[in-house]
């Protein structure tokens, strides 16, 4: 079978570029054939790992085309229109209002891709989202009902996780520096933190939406916990990200939107215990293996929870195994079975 | 403590005694609308300069096509300089005219304002 797939946009530590490698190496596990298509591409990607959209035309056609959609491309309705046998994978756009007034260019992107997004439903064989909450949101802007094909996660790519971590109380958030993940108030609620536990740290490692956002949330951190805050917003290696989740107490997500989070599960994977703002698709990926906090939750009841978690040896290894039998419902095998699944009907139609 | 539910409900616990020890204070929000900000960048992005190191090719041995891509700039650099001029001219334009409205109903504001503090003076008609 030939199965091509094509992004909306493709980097070198973007999260979704990464699932079509992933979804790759199980295709070729299958014995299938096909090739990859980016509508845009930023420098760093490895050498001819995609091909420009535009080559898509001269493919020759494959069984079916997987179209991971993250964001706006013009045109994409009339590529999309000439595979019937399609498989539309939403991973999810923010809404344009978390970008209105830092990035209006990407809010205007999000608000277009928003638009585009019911129009493609419509084109697409069969539509899917990488979470319940994606689905959900598909089937409202689509009419159409989407399936749940989860995100892949090969822990077989991480390193191994260590013991207690040692050192001074480390929280940890993974995620770009954008305004709807919210690290403003994961400084917020580092400061009260820091009244019970001074040498209490905040690490956020992403890369920012823009320098004047980066500037902004560093302004933040150096008047609220001077010091305590570390940013690391280049693209880092495997290796160093792993040492960031190592050297971690817990891992801390105030997002008010996620489509899924991966970093959610890397935390599983690392022993992390997880406290977690329930919004977007952050509920259902954490379940009951983490804490979740609702709307009345400000960042004082933040910091008093991450006090307690960082202190409590019993709850941390509570959290730790919950965290274990959650990474369980994300056994890559099960998700690829379903895909694959997908992919076969869809060939066949 | 080994019940992460029983874990949330003393941090609410302490967390609300802390508050009203402390006395309650709202939690300043991430601020979603700067309307200076908006404006200050309408007028760095006003004039467009375009780089030409975000010009290369993706493509296997996309070297030289990367050095052809930059020299065919280089060859057309007087129409592309009218063309930037252009639309720098209209961005400015447009950026002037929006900070001139806004400083307008900023004036506006401020003059209902004045008149809503007035409300009883004799000559303002009864709501």
């Amino acid at each position: 079978m030939k199965v091509s797939q094509l992004l909306c946009a493709a980097g070198p530590v973007d999260a979704v570029t990464n699932q079509a490698f992933a979804w790759r190496r199980w295709f070729e596990r299958w014995g299938w054939e096909g090739r990859d298509y980016a509508a845009h591409m930023a420098p760093g990607l490895p050498a001819r790992a995609l091909r420009p959209m535009r080559e898509l035309e001269g493919d020759q056609e494959p069984d079916v085309l997987v179209l991971h959609y993250s964001g706006y491309v013009a045109g994409l309705e009339q590529v999309l229109g000439r595979f019937p046998r399609s498989l539309l994978v939403s991973h999810n756009v923010t809404p344009a209002r978390f970008f209105w007034a830092h990035e209006p260019v990407d809010a205007a992107r999000c608000e277009l891709a928003r638009d585009q997004l019911p129009a493609l439903g419509a084109l697409a064989g069969a539509v899917a989202g990488v979470s319940r909450f994606n689905a959900r949101e598909l089937t409202e802007l689509s009419g159409r009902e989407a399936d749940v094909i989860p995100v892949l996660f090969d822990e077989s790519r991480l390193a191994a996780r260590n013991g207690e971590p040692q050192g001074a109380p480390t929280v940890l958030f993974v995620g770009r520096l954008t305004p709807h993940k919210r690290q403003d108030l994961l400084i917020r609620a580092l400061a009260p933190l820091r009244e019970a536990m001074p040498e209490a740290r905040l690490v956020l490692v992403g890369t920012p939406l823009s320098p004047p956002f980066e500037e902004r949330l560093r302004a933040l951190a150096g008047r609220l916990a001077p010091g305590a805050v570390a940013f690391e917003t280049g693209g880092i290696s495997s290796e160093r990200l792993a040492g960031h989740y190592r050297s971690a107490h817990v891992f801390l997500c105030l997002s008010e939107h996620e489509g899924f989070c991966i970093p959610l599960l890397e935390a599983f994977h690392f022993g992390l215990p997880v406290i977690a703002r329930e919004a977007g698709a952050v509920g259902e990926v954490v379940d009951d293996a983490g804490i979740l906090l609702g709307p009345e939750d400000g960042v004082d009841t933040v910091a008093e929870l991450l006090r307690i978690v960082i202190s409590d040896r019993e709850l941390r290894d509570e959290l730790r195994a919950r965290g274990d039998r959650r990474l369980r419902g994300y056994d890559q095998s099960s998700t690829a079975a379903g895909m694959r699944g997908v992919l076969e009907t869809l060939a066949v139609r | 403590m080994k019940d992460p539910a029983e874990a949330l409900e003393a941090a609410r616990r302490a967390a609300a005694a802390r508050g009203s020890a402390a006395g309650a204070q709202a939690e300043p929000d991430w601020p979603l609308e700067d309307p200076a900000a908006a404006g200050r960048r309408l007028v760095q992005w006003a004039i467009i300069e375009p780089d030409q190191t975000r010009i290369y090719s993706t493509r296997r041995y996309g070297r030289p096509v990367t050095w052809l891509k930059r020299g065919l700039i280089r060859l057309l650099r007087q129409y592309f300089d009218q063309v930037t001029a252009q639309q720098s001219r209209f961005n400015a334009q447009v950026a002037a005219q929006v900070l001139r409205l806004e400083e307008r109903v900023a004036a506006l504001e401020r003059t209902i304002g004045d008149d809503d503090d007035g409300a009883t003076a004799p000559d303002r008609p009864a709501r």
